[in-house]
């Protein structure tokens, strides 16, 4: 096989990015546990969904995560961060 | 299917997106409330993963995960394994279809090497022979 196209949607970049994902979407300030937006959020959840399978078809650098910001979410929780 | 260890391994995405089946894999530990719960008691961590057909009622979904707080997945299993959102995508017109197959495993492990050459290469090929997908949507908890 050739392999399976991936989209990886991540609340930890910087730990994500150690992995070197192909194509990673990072939804700004989403809490772990919330990867797509918080329980019921059905409209957000489905534009991160979306904005992730976007990533599919677009020029993203691999081992990099997208940032994108989602005001509807109205939280904002600190990512971890890798420690050196 | 081997993965390496040493670029990022790239597969392009041929196709529209609205002609493509996709698979969801979660290492959040989602699985059918019928299936064996994930071993949190073992420190090494598990190994194993769990199907999810792609017929799953999404109330009949759990977490068994003891590294991150999952309560909002207890309320809403879609904040980590978005099930209901690509249905909604698949009746929009935005992709084509759900996959057969999803899988769902605990991503917490001190046993690295076996879940790089282990687990992961038999979830590649689960997504790759059983679920038909086109591409894959990854999530963590």
């Amino acid at each position: 096989m050739k392999g399976i196209p991936t989209v990886l949607i991540t609340v930890s970049p910087e730990v994500s990015a150690q992995m070197r994902p192909p194509r990673a979407l990072y939804p700004k300030g989403f809490k772990i546990g919330n990867s797509l937006g918080g329980p019921g959020m059905r409209e957000l959840q489905a534009q991160v969904l979306r904005e992730a399978l976007t990533l599919l078809g677009e020029d993203t650098r691999p081992g990099q995560a997208i940032t994108r910001e989602y005001p509807a979410y109205g939280e904002y929780h600190e990512p971890p961060r890798v420690r050196n | 299917m081997s993965i390496s260890r040493k670029c990022v391994p790239f597969t392009p995405f041929e196709g529209e997106l609205s002609s493509s089946t996709i698979a969801l894999v979660t290492a959040g530990g989602v699985h059918l409330n019928e299936q064996e719960p994930f071993n949190i008691a073992d420190e090494l961590g598990d190994l194993t993963y769990r199907i999810i057909p792609e017929d799953v009622d999404s109330s009949q979904l759990r977490v068994t995960h003891h590294h991150y707080d999952h309560t909002d997945a207890d309320k809403d299993i879609n904040v980590v394994f978005p099930i209901d959102v690509l249905r909604n995508l698949q009746a929009e017109g935005i992709i084509k279809r759900v996959a057969k197959k999803h899988v769902g495993y605990m991503g917490y492990t001190m046993q690295l090497k076996a879940m790089y050459e282990g687990t992961a290469r038999e979830i590649a090929n689960e997504i790759d022979k059983g679920s038909r997908a086109d591409a894959v949507i990854l999530t963590g908890g």
